[in-house]
């Protein structure tokens, strides 16, 4: 059929009249609005919620998914611990200031907003010499990292970025993945309690209330002075008819509800040096 | 009073005139004057009523290239102005009216004024020739057909002098550009209508139409359809339409001889494009499409006995009474079936829907008792799908290069157009030695 010369005039011309019938794809814009999916975001802004906080999560899909890395972003992550930060700040300090922002038109940043304290970086420095500054690398960098530094300070992820040429965020996230690597510093002291079946019928329960209670933290939290971790353990069926609660590793026999309140009273206040 | 003591003046001198009988003499001689030079009159006529069809032509064809392009490209189109956007080619008009007229430093002015001018005289003098009905053409020359492309090559004179006189090396490209396509085309687009003229026996547009009455196996495309290709395609490139149109190529290069044009001087080269694709089409139509014919003749002949004049004075009585009863017979119903509506509400109604079909039973009569009337609606149909092909083209097929454009005209087209005319040359001895 390709043979026929002309074929392809007739074809083209064809297309174009089946075209002149069908419905046009135009729409009138002012008079009718188009239904826009919900997840559409046309334009790249930070948003806050009714109650004032950044509707940012921190994800930085949108800073790793910029083809020319110009998203400079920073905010807290998810849990509201931790300022994170993508992008350089000198070269876009400008566009951060927040008279910049305001002219443009967008939201002004977290009035929340502090600078994370810098650290010193000689060792670090040093260690990254030691694995010749390769991404492949990373763990050992972090664990050797969180030796020097006793954590992995938001400024030793940035220079290990900076240093490596791994994004800020891959650093963020293999720190924050491995349950060895710390991203603060540890608490003085670590309460363990355990909440195995055994353990909560012979009133672990009411042992961990007292200890929320008195310590003013949840299970998994850390007083704010950061003298008492409440963590969970497990007593590997090795409870003795009370609950098992461990101080630093160490098992505190004949855990009672009121020995619970006397052991945080005596461990809150003695926060470790180094903790603001 | 000043307004009334004017008028009661003019009826006094009115009576007068016409007591003493100066005005009707007046109007006598005048008559008298007029059919004299009937000729003289008729030329100017049809010359006045051709510029003035040229106005809308190139409004209706410009409207539907906006249209008809966007609708292919899935578009809506103007739809802003007047309903449905028709009247959006009209606001060019008055937008190109509105600009500045510019005249670039060193131009030859007289030459770059007329120009325009005489690109598009030609178009409207070609019109002249144009039979668009029974009876209805400015003039029937017999060498009509070639009064026809001698007038319509001053189009290409006038692309010269727009590129000449410009003094601009670009417009002057333009224009030899221009020139060098439409000379081109021009011989395959005269020899191909030469089997047309053989087998008509005259160049008159009128008579080779009346050479193709009958029905639809008469016209001329179906003795002659490679003429008609070749005819075709040199028009298009003729009329400088897409996929030859090379001599302005909007998206492409600088707008050959219109490059230092501004104002209603560009509007004019567009206004004689639009009216070529016009006249080429009405062209097509009385060469190849049996003109104003009918493609299937009524088959039985149609003699309403009913003649106005012979009514007298009925005839007035009928004017009076029938609008009333009319609307009275469409109202009356209307006002009982919708007894909550106002009686004059029902009256307006019955007398729109009498309006309708009187005016529709009055085009019938009119179209039926009239051959002038039946031809132009025949022609403007036939014209009107050569004028959507054309617009059609131009939304599909791509622009040519340069040297395939004239490669076509001088490999294929003209040794087609010559093959065609010995062909039928041939077949005329074979049949009528």
């Amino acid at each position: 059929m390709s043979f026929v010369p002309g074929i392809g005039i007739v074809k083209g011309m064809a297309l174009t009249l089946r075209r002149f019938f069908e419905p046009k794809v135009t729409v009138q814009y002012p008079e009718q609005v188009p239904e826009i999916p919900p997840r559409h975001r046309g334009r790249l802004q930070l948003l806050y919620d009714e109650y004032g906080a950044l509707k940012c999560e921190t994800c930085f899909q949108c800073a790793m998914a910029c083809p020319i890395e110009c998203i400079d972003m920073g905010g807290t992550d998810t849990k509201d611990r931790f300022h994170v930060h993508w992008g350089a700040a000198e070269q876009y300090a400008e566009r951060r200031e927040e008279q910049a922002l305001r002219r443009s038109g967008r939201p002004v940043p977290d009035p929340n907003f502090a600078a994370f304290d810098r650290a010193d970086t000689t060792r670090l420095d040093a260690l990254l010499e030691q694995e010749e500054h390769d991404p492949r690398r990373l763990l050992p960098i972090l664990e050797g990292t969180q030796e020097i530094y006793g954590y992995i300070p938001v400024a030793a992820v940035k220079h290990i970025s900076t240093a490596t040429g791994i994004w800020y965020a891959e650093v963020y996230g293999t720190a924050s993945f491995y349950g060895q690597l710390r991203l603060e510093l540890p608490a003085a002291h670590r309460l363990g309690i355990c909440r195995c079946p055994s353990c909560s019928l012979f009133g672990g329960g009411a042992v961990r209330a007292a200890f929320e209670d008195e310590l003013g933290v949840p299970l998994g939290g850390t007083t704010p002075d950061g003298s008492v971790a409440l963590a969970t353990d497990d007593c590997h069926g090795e409870n003795a008819g009370t609950p098992w609660v461990t101080l630093d590793g160490r098992p505190q026999r004949d855990m009672t509800a009121a020995g619970a309140v006397r052991l945080a009273q005596s461990l809150a206040g003695h926060a470790p040096a180094g903790r603001a | 009073m000043p307004l009334l003591g004017t008028l009661v003046l003019l009826f006094l001198v009115l009576m007068l005139g016409v007591g003493t009988g100066v005005i009707p003499g007046i109007v006598i001689w005048i008559g008298g004057v007029l059919l004299a030079n009937i000729a003289i009159v008729r030329f100017v006529v049809a010359a006045t009523a051709v510029l003035l069809f040229t106005i809308p032509t190139a409004f209706v064809i410009i409207f539907l290239e906006l249209k008809v392009i966007a609708f292919m490209n899935l578009r809506i189109g103007p739809n802003r102005v007047g309903p449905w956007g028709t009247l959006a080619s009209v606001v060019h008009g008055l937008k190109v009216l509105s600009k500045e007229d510019f005249t670039p430093t060193g131009a030859d002015v007289t030459v770059f004024t007329l120009a325009p001018v005489v690109t598009f005289v030609g178009s409207v003098m070609a019109f002249m020739v144009l039979p668009f009905g029974p009876g209805l053409f400015g003039v029937d020359f017999n060498v009509g057909l070639l009064y026809f492309f001698g007038v319509g090559g001053l189009g290409v004179v006038g692309l010269l002098m727009a590129g000449w006189s410009s003094f601009n090396k670009y417009s002057l490209l333009g224009g030899l550009r221009s020139a060098a396509q439409m000379v081109s085309y021009e011989i395959p687009l005269t020899l191909s209508v030469v089997g047309v003229i053989m087998l008509a026996g005259t160049m008159s547009l009128n008579g080779i139409v009346q050479a193709q009455s009958g029905s639809f196996l008469d016209w001329f495309v179906v003795r002659q359809p490679l003429a008609f290709l070749v005819f075709f395609i040199a028009a298009t490139a003729e009329a400088n339409r897409t996929p030859f149109d090379l001599t302005e190529a909007d998206s492409e290069i600088v707008a050959g001889f219109a490059t230092e044009y501004s104002g209603m001087r560009f509007g004019f080269f567009f206004f004689a494009e639009y009216v070529n694709v016009f006249l080429l089409s009405g062209l097509a139509v009385v060469l190849f499409f049996g003109g104003w014919t009918a493609p299937v003749p009524w088959p039985w002949p149609v003699h309403v006995l009913l003649a106005p004049g012979e009514l007298g004075l009925a005839l007035l009585a009928l004017v009076i009474v029938v609008p009333v009863v009319g609307s009275a017979l469409f109202a009356l119903p209307l006002w009982m079936l919708r007894s909550e509506w106002p009686f004059w509400r029902a009256w307006i109604l019955g007398l729109g829907l009498f309006s309708a079909l009187a005016v529709g039973a009055l085009g019938i009569y009119l179209l039926i008792n009239l051959d002038a009337l039946l031809g132009i609606v025949w022609f403007f149909a036939k014209a009107y799908v050569f004028v959507f092909t054309f617009v059609w083209m131009r939304a599909t097929l791509p622009r040519v290069r340069i040297d395939q454009l004239m490669g076509l005209a001088w490999k294929w087209l003209l040794p087609a157009a010559l093959v065609n005319l010995f062909l039928t040359a041939l077949a005329i001895l074979v049949v009528h030695p």
